[in-house]
């Protein structure tokens, strides 16, 4: 089944064209892996798709639901419950973006909480679940700022799935984290992926490309410039440009 | 000692007027300030600029000048035209005074605050109400403590001011002590007394400080 339908995404930042025309598709269980040179548009294409960048143009459709589209005048449109389809969608940061001023169980409960209203005990039992699965049960109490980065962004992963989201998105989630520490972070996202989670993940991290993604996309100066499964791009890159990225991080 | 102990009594009567005006300012121009603030970083431009410029009028005119314009000056204005007793207008001129100072106060706490978690609550679905309250306010009063706790301090003493308007308060009454007896150390006397306010106001700011430090 589709679960996001992209379909030639513009948007422009002033005069900058960031993203010039983007089509993309995911299934069901799939695993994309967006990489590609920094500045290529790859976080603004991610997070045009939960709508906290609005598109200058494109039609995007989550899970069969209309989220924005465009008319023949060039008349972007949101749709009026684009918020509610918008997140359906649990989003990870680079920054984790953690409520500093709450506990680790709090920020797992708030949105469920407080935006689903959901019945707090069934929802604490749910969140505990999901720190036991993070292997964070025994921080739940501590506040995120006392945790290492690796810890505060495997929090924020189950923040999001807490929200029960059809689809995870991960923007350079490990990026900000110090190389010892993105293999807890890495090992998270790979139990997700074999739970079947749908995920778009923007990454550097070139060897989960390759190994747990299902479809991987090559993105540079607003364009998808190739796309297929890991063993085509990284086994048989075809585009000069993923040649040259290619070649220069794996020197 | 006896004199001391002989002129407590009307200069705690000079005090409570002291800390009436404190208090009504405190309770009046903290809720001017969130709203100003609120005002000046809105996407209504007119309304950004009417701000800045109420922000930039009571900062950068003396609060005494406002306080005898306030009193003696408000009758003489066309259509408004009103007299306030002393106290009223007293009040009416400190809260406009401290509500700007609020403002820039709490301006800068709301724009300390990360993008990310505007940007997280909003991935959670929360609205904006539900992301001020829950999210952003709560980070917002951390920040703003120090200046805060500054800006009361500093009113604690501004509100001597009010001795041009003949009204009794603490320093007005010390004067007239010096006075009326020939010594000086109702001064001393009354330092202590704003000492005393200060120390109880220093003392309530790191509690609070500390209470707010527990997430760090």
């Amino acid at each position: 089944m589709r679960k996001i339908e992209a379909k030639s995404i513009c948007k422009k930042f002033d005069d900058l064209e960031v993203l010039k025309s983007i089509d993309m598709t995911v299934d069901e269980g799939e695993v994309v892996a967006i990489i590609g040179p920094s500045g290529g548009g790859k976080s603004t294409f991610l997070r045009c798709l939960n709508k906290l960048e609005t598109i200058n143009g494109g039609t995007i459709i989550i899970d069969g639901e209309t989220l924005v589209s465009t008319d023949e005048n060039g008349n972007v449109r949101y749709a009026d419950n684009s918020s509610r389809i918008a997140c359906r969608m649990g989003m990870v940061f680079q920054q984790f973006n953690l409520f500093p001023h709450m506990t680790v169980l709090e920020n797992l409960m708030e949105a469920p909480v407080h935006v689903q209203k959901r019945n707090p005990a069934e929802v604490q039992k749910e969140a505990e679940a999901l720190l036991e699965k993070v292997g964070l049960l025994d921080k739940r109490d501590q506040y995120p700022l006392r945790l290492s980065g690796g810890q505060q962004q495997r929090v924020a992963i189950a923040r999001a799935l807490c929200m029960k989201p059809d689809i995870m998105l991960f923007d350079e989630p490990t990026s900000s984290l110090d190389p010892e520490l993105t293999g807890e972070v890495l090992k998270t996202m790979r139990n997700l992926a074999e739970d079947h989670m749908t995920m778009v993940v923007v990454t550097h991290e070139m060897g989960f490309a390759r190994e747990v993604a299902t479809k991987v996309l090559f993105m540079a100066d607003g364009y998808i410039q190739e796309q297929g499964s890991p063993e085509e791009i990284f086994g048989n890159p075809k585009n000069e440009r993923l040649k040259s990225f290619l070649k220069s991080i794996l020197k | 000692m006896d004199y001391i102990i002989s002129i407590i009594p009307q200069m705690l009567m000079g005090t409570v007027d002291t800390l009436r005006l404190f208090f009504i300012t405190i309770v009046l121009a903290i809720p001017l300030g969130i709203f100003l603030a609120f005002c000046r970083v809105s996407s209504f431009k007119l309304l950004r600029d009417v701000v800045a410029a109420y922000v930039y009028v009571l900062r950068g005119t003396p609060l005494m000048l406002q306080l005898l314009f306030v009193y003696f000056g408000l009758p003489f204005i066309p259509v408004i035209g009103v007299r306030l007793d002393d106290f009223p207008a007293a009040v009416l001129a400190f809260v406009l005074n401290y509500g700007a100072y609020f403002c820039e106060i709490f301006r800068a706490g709301l724009q300390a605050i990360p993008k990310g978690q505007f940007e997280a609550a909003k991935t959670l679905g929360m609205n904006y109400a539900q992301t001020m309250r829950r999210i952003i306010l709560p980070q917002v009063f951390k920040i703003i403590l120090p200046p805060v706790s500054n800006e009361t301090i500093t009113l604690v003493k501004d509100t001597s001011l009010i001795y041009v308007l003949a009204m009794n308060d603490l320093l007005r009454t010390t004067r007239n002590l010096v006075q009326r007896d020939f010594n000086i150390m109702p001064f001393v006397v009354a330092a202590v007394f704003y000492l005393v306010m200060s120390m109880i106001l220093t003392y309530g700011f790191n509690k609070l400080e500390k209470h707010f430090a527990r997430w760090d």
